[in-house]
């Protein structure tokens, strides 16, 4: 092998939504790619890279944008990194089914004047609906090389990539950019030679790129060209040009510009395309004409969710058993290896036993999130938006709210992380704060164990009636919120619909894995921290067993109930002195402590210490009960003697157990999600979540049991 | 006339998006432009968002969205179905009572103010652009 030459061309991909970009990237890059998130925001960055004849295309992939304005986060983040970054190329993914409005994106990347490729994607479906494109043609005209490509089937990728080096091999003298018609190229020419007249100004930023954005009242532009030295003078020049412009024009500048952007693409097309036949958008048409029916598409959405979670459970059930067994069979192991003592509590207790429960869940997630990649690639989403739209929008919610909030059913962390194709802040705000109200997965237990005990014959119906409450309270919170902090509209909804496509098993496992590594990290990392310390809150200060208690307590044992085998007066023993442990404990002291709290929902300290761990993951509620309430370390919500042992205590009623289940419900998530909060809304947000759901909790709790107990309910 | 009104299956000529700045300037950007043709596919039930053909491609958008697209209809008016199937396509007195009260809701006039005040919100994008 040859030296290779040390050459790397770093590319930027870019591309209309639904244009295949996501394919193509992985075709070019096969494996070799990471993702990462944008500096300081919350857009997901992928890079890849591939190297041909010694010679590094070093790829990122741009988020997929309709075009180059503020109007969503997407965008600033497109733009910022092309202006940011000066790219070597900008390949951007262009949907051949839909030329116009795909060239409206590629012809701004031009003006930035760095070399443009474009890649005419979906040629094969562009064929098949009679579309003839000239690609050769369309590429001189445009000024912009156009190369035909099919993304899931790699065709063209070679060709694509001679095409960047050619362009880089020969860059124009004189760029070509689009042109905006006489009206508009007068004041064009005007700001771009007065931005060039600086040098030092001109070097550092596309001046022709700011002359239009300039016409386009764009803020960002218009703070850059004040750093300009004459500043103010292109300030008045561009204020004078758009008011000429809409006094000409009659309308908004903006809209003038755009409208001659599209009108410019339209000359191109005419001249290079042709279209053999109508369109045909027959099958989807078909499949549309139930899937989206007016009174079909709601009873559709359901019925399709309802599927999700019933193959979710049923698939999910063999791999979380294995999982299940093989924390419990390495439990045993480091029992039996590790000498007895703290370190092995730790260890067995606090890392496994938390951990593991949270492992056990992750075949769910991969299931879940398979199944909701798949709809996602076909093209449902946009449909279940659709169908959900009006009833979300009443709430101030958006139709794309739709698919966190029923991944909150599963589990809020992935839910959260959802969230992120809401495009304005306002409205993924929004969402998240719905999606602690979604009953996760590690909420079910709790329900479980205390309808189980106390609405015997109704259980599955108490069960369902708290799923609805929490329903019901998102949509309410949603509407308080939306009058309170979150004032002002929820984005428009102006999504595309796009056709129905067989998705690529590759692109939808990509998305899999992506998607579980994040959840698996994240909770994986939390989880290990939350159960450490619930563990050392559980288990410090240590107390110190006076000395005989144990036969104290089961010669106690033994009194109270004549007859009972030995074995069992020495396991009260055990469970016995875990309870007082566990009362002596600092966790203890914090649910004393806290009690008075708790007190007017109707609950003594060991509820207090049940809600707070808690907050390791929910299902724990249980397990510390069943210390607490002296019935077995190893309790679940299906074993009789919990069931007992808190319908025994004169402190709990039906009233009160389900008050139980509304904290459950209510109180704040547990520390995997406040962690995701953060990550994804910042400090400022995760504090109101915790307040607002604290408050939320309580005052609920509160007012259904005193009104419970005033009108006699037991 | 405003796409809001058209009818199922109507094609139409845009005339002018006249709707505030930022929501505007997005549906420019998705090729809402004067003189481009579309068709309406359908809307969603309960006056739920419109689906609507345009460029070769279908998008989806809100009725108070589409309020703010005056519109020229292109051939014959389409002569059944409304693009407000809240049922009304079988009861007539029923989308009757409904399309007078959405005239209430978008102000009664055809004025730039009407049209913005249709989305149906105490603080409307016409409130927020007085207001900056």
């Amino acid at each position: 092998m040859s030296a290779p030459l040390p050459r790397v061309i770093r590319i930027a991909l870019a591309g209309n939504p639904n244009s295949g970009k996501t394919t193509l990237f992985n075709a070019l890059t096969g494996a070799h790619h990471k993702v990462g998130n944008y500096p300081g925001v919350t857009v997901e960055k992928r890079e890849g890279s591939r190297v041909r004849g010694g010679r590094s295309f070093r790829f990122v992939d741009l988020p997929g944008t309709y075009s180059l304005t503020a109007y969503s986060l997407d965008e600033v983040v497109a733009r910022d990194f092309i202006l940011d970054e000066k790219p070597d190329v900008i390949v951007d993914v262009l949907d051949s089914t839909n030329l116009d409005r795909n060239l409206y994106l590629c012809l701004q990347f031009q003006e930035f004047g760095i070399p443009v490729v474009g890649a005419l994607n979906m040629t094969d479906e562009a064929a098949a609906k009679g579309i003839e494109i000239d690609a050769e043609n369309l590429g001189r005209v445009l000024g912009i090389p156009m190369v035909k490509t099919v993304g899931p089937r790699g065709t063209g990728i070679e060709e694509l990539l001679d095409a960047v080096e050619a362009r880089l091999e020969a860059p124009d003298e004189e760029p070509r950019m689009p042109g905006y018609g006489a009206e508009l190229e007068a004041g064009i020419d005007r700001l771009r030679s007065l931005l060039a007249s600086d040098p030092a100004f001109a070097a550092r930023h596309p001046c022709r790129w700011l002359a239009v954005k300039l016409l386009e009242k764009d803020e960002h532009a218009a703070r850059i060209a004040a750093g300009h030295p004459r500043g103010a003078e292109i300030e008045e020049a561009a204020r004078e040009s758009v008011r000429w412009i809409e006094g000409h024009f009659g309308k908004d500048s903006e809209i003038v510009v755009s409208e001659q952007r599209y009108g410019y693409i339209r000359g191109a097309v005419r001249e290079t395309v042709r279209v053999i036949r109508k369109p045909n958008f027959s099958r989807t048409e078909a499949a549309d004409k139930v899937i989206m029916h007016p009174l079909l598409a709601l009873p559709v959405f359901a019925a399709v969710l309802w599927s999700v979670f019933q193959l979710t459970f049923l698939i999910g059930e063999y791999p979380m058993g294995w999982l299940e067994t093989f924390f419990g069979w390495l439990a045993r192991i480091v029992e039996s290896a590790l000498p007895g003592g703290l370190l092995k509590s730790l260890v067995v207790d606090g890392i496994l036993g938390g951990v593991g429960g949270v492992f056990s869940f992750v075949p769910l997630i991969v299931i879940l999130f398979f199944l909701l990649s798949l709809l996602e690639d076909v093209g449902y989403m946009s449909r279940a938006a659709f169908a959900t739209d009006k009833l979300l929008h009443t709430f101030g919610l958006h139709g794309q709210s739709i698919l966190p909030m029923m991944l909150g059913f599963g589990c809020s962390v992935p839910a959260i992380l959802a969230a992120r194709t809401l495009k304005s802040r306002r409205d993924r705000v929004a969402t998240i704060l719905t999606i602690p109200f979604m009953s996760c997965g590690a909420k079910l237990p709790v329900y479980v164990l205390l309808a189980g005990a106390f609405f015997p014959d109704d259980a599955a119906n108490m069960v369902m009636l708290i799923y609805a409450i929490g329903v019901a309270l998102s949509l309410a919170s949603s509407l308080f919120l939306h009058n309170t902090v979150l004032r002002g509209e929820p984005t428009p909804f102006v999504l595309e619909l796009p056709p129905y496509r067989a998705p690529t098993l590759r692109g939808v496992l990509w998305h899999v894995w992506e998607k579980s590594w994040q959840y698996a990290k994240k909770a994986g990392t939390v989880i290990l921290a939350a159960s450490v310390l619930i563990w050392a809150l559980t288990t410090f200060p240590v107390r110190e067993p006076a000395p005989g208690e144990a036969d104290r307590r089961a010669a106690e044992y033994a009194a109270d109930h004549p007859g009972a085998p030995p074995e069992e007066a020495a396991a009260w023993a055990e469970i016995s002195r875990a309870t007082s442990d566990l009362e002596y404990s600092a966790a203890g002291r914090i649910g004393k402590f806290i009690e008075p709290a708790f007190r007017p929902l109707g609950f003594d300290w060991k509820v207090g210490v049940a809600t707070l761990t808690g907050f390791a993951a929910k299902e724990v509620v249980v397990s510390t009960l069943g210390v607490l309430y002296r019935t077995g370390l190893e309790e679940t919500e299906e074993s009789g003697t919990l069931k007992g042992a808190l319908r025994a205590d004169p402190g709990f009623s039906p009233r009160t157990a389900f008050v139980l289940m509304l904290l459950t419900l209510i109180l704040p998530p547990c520390f995997a999600s406040l962690a995701m909060i953060r990550a994804e809304l910042g400090w400022g947000w995760l504090g109101f979540v915790v307040v607002y759901f604290l408050a939320l909790g309580w005052g609920i709790g509160f007012a259904v049991n005193q009104i419970g107990s005033l009108a006699g309910f037991g | 006339m405003r796409l809001s009104e058209a009818r199922i299956g109507q094609e139409f000529e845009i005339l002018a998006v006249r709707i505030a700045r930022e929501v505007g300037r997005r549906l420019a950007d998705m090729g809402f432009t004067e003189g481009a043709r579309g068709r309406v596919i359908r809307g969603g039930a309960f006056r739920g968002p419109l689906q609507v053909r345009i460029r070769d491609y279908d998008i989806l958008l809100r009725r108070c969205e589409a309020a703010g697209i005056e519109v020229l209809p292109l051939g014959d008016l389409p002569a059944e179905g409304t693009v407000g199937p809240d049922f009304g396509f079988r009861f007539r007195g029923f989308r009757r009572r409904g399309s007078d009260g959405r005239g209430r809701r978008e102000g009664g006039g055809r004025g730039f103010r009407g049209a913005l005040g249709a989305c149906g919100d105490r603080e409307g994008p016409a409130a927020r652009e007085g207001g900056s």
